[in-house]
């Protein structure tokens, strides 16, 4: 990692009122690669997605996406500068339909012409998304919104998508499916940062990964390496250490 | 055919109005989850804008029309810049209150710029009529249903094909995923307060011309409308909005055609309460698609409150004993017996909305029955004060605690509003079952209080006596606080669903609150009926329940102390200095604003 990378956390200390949740919580995300942020219930990853977007304010530590110092811009400001984000449940607008939901992606986007073609684009890409257009998001399956969510992020032609727990709740199909959509978005230039409990799996498309215990970075490197690594197995992939 | 169609198209002339006024509340509570108790005052401020325009400019009709709609917005912006933003990680009853507020400032201003006298506002329209089978419709009508259909197709078409109405209606669903898409929602909210007060403040020019009269009156019932129109559709549901403006309308015009004007409000507030109880999610919606609405009924995280030692305590009594003595004027006397009379009812609201956490809107109501039950055993059955008071005080427990017992299983807004409806229900009967109450005569000649032989007919004996029942009531309330009783009270308040997972039935709990409340608010009411010697329907108002709320929320919610302080301070203080008798309104409002913002633990401090 010798150039900067593309999004860079840096000794972040957040705190919830007077409850600190993060202690010295440094991340990096280097162009064009995928990285996973595993850990438990509680143990900040949201946080730690939430300071990224602009949602949180760390007390201390620095954000930095291309070079640029971000902590602590509101969150729109944020979107402009080429983050999207995937948010935690998925978060779609249940009562807008498919397609208001994907151009609420675009929304900050003046080139309207390119944002057409990049519509027609993502629904060849997502056909199943075609058919649902008209139709309320609210009404989707699990695993469509889950679609509709990583394309509405798309719509902005984003730099890094932040995508938090995004298997949570789908079934062992969609999650397969989901892993591989994040694959083919990474493979597309897009770089992805992604929260995730589901350490195995998220750790079998990432580059590197980083695991968060109640607040504090126990363990990082490359995502073959944690795979491998003993304290990995007996705590996130229920196997008992060789 | 016949009357019966000019009811149905006065009906839906007033529907459209009704109309205007709801979609507005239904946008704002949509992205600001707030209901917006100063938008009645918008609408009076777009009538005397309208009014300004024709007087001064003799603008032509289109061109009045959009000055009104650019001014109400500007000032609709202005509140929400100023008044709610700041309030924005606060819990959501803080802005309403605010918005409370910022009517009290808007309508007080108004007032003072044009002076309250009815002003005419013609219609400029020709005096043309369409001939209908037998029946006509004239221009004017024609215009409020044009100017309704037309802004009702511009707000739907931007709503449903626009990029910033798609933004309005994601920051409705879900202001973080919103904000996560880049959407400004500070910016939102000002794009819907603009519209939604250029609508309202329309409806006020329209309604002028209508009536051909416009007044600084205007306001309340306006706001009163909208909601109820706006809660037929369902609460941020804006096409329902529509519906339940023309159903109100209609529903009003063909009430009154069967029962007479007076009972014009008594329909629009009986609807209210219904549907709050059978449908709290409006006629249309098909199930239960809104998220319950989380605790509301806090608005403040407890602080410290300050604790007097008893020694200081028992020194203020004395003083305040002794003060008659030492000044014995007697309209100082009567100005503060007139405050501790307000404490008595702050101290009833201070129980229910910050023991309790049920914030009640309609606290007045309940002198209003004290006042009335005392008023009449002493007038047609010759009870003594003696005992006239203490009987006022139980049916008022009693018939108070019945009232809102529909509002009790209601959270948040909901509460607000049923207990706003009830008031206002309280007043309307008594104007209207003329058989028991006198109707809008009034009660006179009611008796001055007498302990046996002894009249009270001096301020400073009447003074004693408020005083006593004060410092006892008060006691007791505090002794309450303290006791099994208050704890089960709090933990209602801070989480009803904990509450109720630990085996605490909070109906029950609430209506012992209303009911202890409504003894010592019924028995103020008493006391302050037999001082005034007249009361009548209007003397204890929605006005007075709102500055009781200001006067509780001031000495600190919940705060017995702080309730008797905060009566001194808000109905002595303007008072003594007569000079701003006319800037009363004004300052109440400001007062309350400040509070919400910079001491929302009030001057005492929550307990």
């Amino acid at each position: 990692m010798s150039a900067s990378p593309l999004l860079d956390l840096v000794g972040i200390n957040s705190y919830y009122g007077p409850v600190q949740v993060h202690f010295d919580v440094s991340i990096s995300v280097p162009e064009g690669k995928i990285v996973c942020l595993l850990g438990g219930n509680a143990s900040g990853k949201s946080t730690a997605m939430k300071a990224i977007l602009g949602l949180l304010t760390p007390r201390s530590g620095r954000v930095t996406f291309m070079g640029e110092d971000i902590t602590g811009l509101p969150p729109p400001q944020i979107v402009r500068r080429g983050i999207a984000s995937v948010p935690e449940a998925r978060r779609l607008f249940p009562a807008m339909t498919v397609r208001e939901n994907l151009m609420m992606g675009a929304y900050l986007r003046r080139d309207t012409e390119s944002v057409a073609k990049d519509l027609t684009e993502l629904l060849d890409r997502f056909p199943r998304l075609g058919e649902r257009l008209t139709q309320r998001a609210g009404t989707l399956s699990g695993g469509e919104q889950q679609m509709v969510a990583m394309a509405r992020a798309l719509m902005s032609r984003p730099r890094l998508i932040c995508m938090d727990e995004p298997t949570m709740g789908l079934s062992p199909l969609f999650v397969d499916r989901v892993l591989e959509l994040i694959g083919d978005i990474n493979r597309s230039g897009v770089s992805v940062f992604m929260v995730e409990q589901n350490a195995s799996q998220a750790l079998s498309i990432a580059d590197s990964g980083y695991v968060l215990q109640t607040g504090r970075i126990v363990l990082s490197g490359a995502a073959s390496a944690l795979l491998s690594d003993p304290q990995i197995r007996h705590a996130y992939l229920g196997k008992t250490a060789a | 055919m016949g009357p019966w169609f000019d009811y149905t198209v006065n009906g839906l002339v007033v529907g459209n109005i009704y109309a205007l006024l709801a979609v507005g509340l239904a946008l704002i509570f949509g992205v600001a989850n707030l209901i917006n108790f100063a938008h009645g005052s918008v609408f009076t401020v777009g009538a005397y804008l309208g009014w300004t325009a024709l007087h001064y400019l003799h603008t032509p009709l289109p061109v009045t029309i959009l000055l009104v709609a650019a001014g109400s917005a500007v000032v609709g912006v202005a509140i929400e810049r100023f008044a709610l933003r700041p309030l924005n990680h606060r819990s959501r009853i803080a802005p309403l209150l605010a918005t409370i507020g910022v009517s009290l400032v808007l309508d007080q201003a108004v007032q003072l710029i044009f002076s309250p006298d009815p002003r005419a506002l013609p219609s400029q329209l020709p005096d043309w009529r369409l001939p209908i089978g037998g029946v006509t419709i004239g221009a004017l009508d024609l215009l409020i249903a044009g100017v309704g259909l037309t802004s009702a197709a511009l707000l739907f078409g931007f709503l449903r094909f626009s990029k910033l109405g798609w933004a309005v209606r994601a920051t409705a669903q879900d202001p973080d995923a919103a904000s996560q898409m880049g959407v400004d929602t500070n910016r939102i909210n000002a794009v819907v307060f603009a519209i939604a007060s250029a609508l309202g403040g329309v409806g006020g020019l329209l309604v002028g011309m209508f009536y051909n009269s416009i007044d600084t009156t205007m306001s309340f019932d306006a706001t009163l409308k909208g909601m109820v129109a706006m809660l037929l559709g369902g609460l941020g549901n804006v096409p329902g909005a529509i519906a339940g403006g023309l159903i109100l309308g209609l529903a009003e015009s063909y009430g009154i055609a069967l029962f007479g004007t007076s009972y014009r409000n008594l329909f629009a507030f009986a609807l209210l309460i219904l549907i709050l109880m059978v449908a709290p999610n409006g006629l249309f919606s098909r199930r239960r698609e809104l998220p319950p609405e989380p605790m509301t009924g806090t608005f403040v995280a407890p602080s410290r409150p300050l604790r007097l030692p008893r020694p200081a305590l028992a020194a203020i009594v004395v003083v305040a004993a002794l003060f008659p003595l030492v000044w014995n004027q007697p309209y100082v006397l009567q100005t503060l017996t007139n405050a501790l009379l307000m404490a008595l009812l702050a101290f009833s609201l201070t129980l229910v909305s910050g023991t309790v956490g049920q914030i009640s809107l309609g606290h007045a109501g309940l002198l209003a029955i004290g006042g009335y039950a005392s008023g009449l055993l002493a007038l047609d059955h010759g009870w003594p004060f003696v005992a006239s008071v203490p009987a006022a005080g139980l049916s008022t427990a009693i018939l108070g605690t019945l009232m809102v017992l529909p509002a009790l299983r209601m959270t948040g807004h909901y509460v607000a509003i049923a207990t706003l409806g009830v008031g206002e229900i309280v007043s309307l009967v008594i104007l209207n079952w003329t058989g028991l109450t006198r109707g809008p005569m009034g009660l006179s000649g009611i008796p001055i209080p007498a302990i046996g032989p002894i009249e009270l007919d001096t301020p400073r004996a009447l003074y004693w006596v408020v005083l006593v029942l004060v410092v006892l009531l008060g006691l007791l309330q505090v002794r309450l606080l303290s006791s099994h009783l208050g704890r089960t009270w709090r933990a209602i308040r801070e989480d009803e669903v904990a509450a109720r997972a630990y085996g605490v039935e909070p109906l029950r709990y609430k209506a012992m609150a209303f009911a202890f409340g409504g003894f010592g608010a019924g028995i103020a009411g008493a006391i302050a009926a037999h001082l005034y010697s007249y009361i009548n329907h209007e003397t204890f108002n929605t006005q007075l329940s709102i500055l009781a709320i200001t006067v509780v929320i001031l000495g600190g919610l919940g705060n017995v102390l702080g309730a008797v302080l905060g009566a001194v301070l808000l109905v002595a203080l303007p008072e003594i200095f007569r000079a701003a008798a006319e800037y009363r309104m004004l300052i109440y409002g400001i007062a309350l604003l400040l509070l919400i913002r910079y001491r929302p633990q009030g001057l005492l401090g929550t307990i």
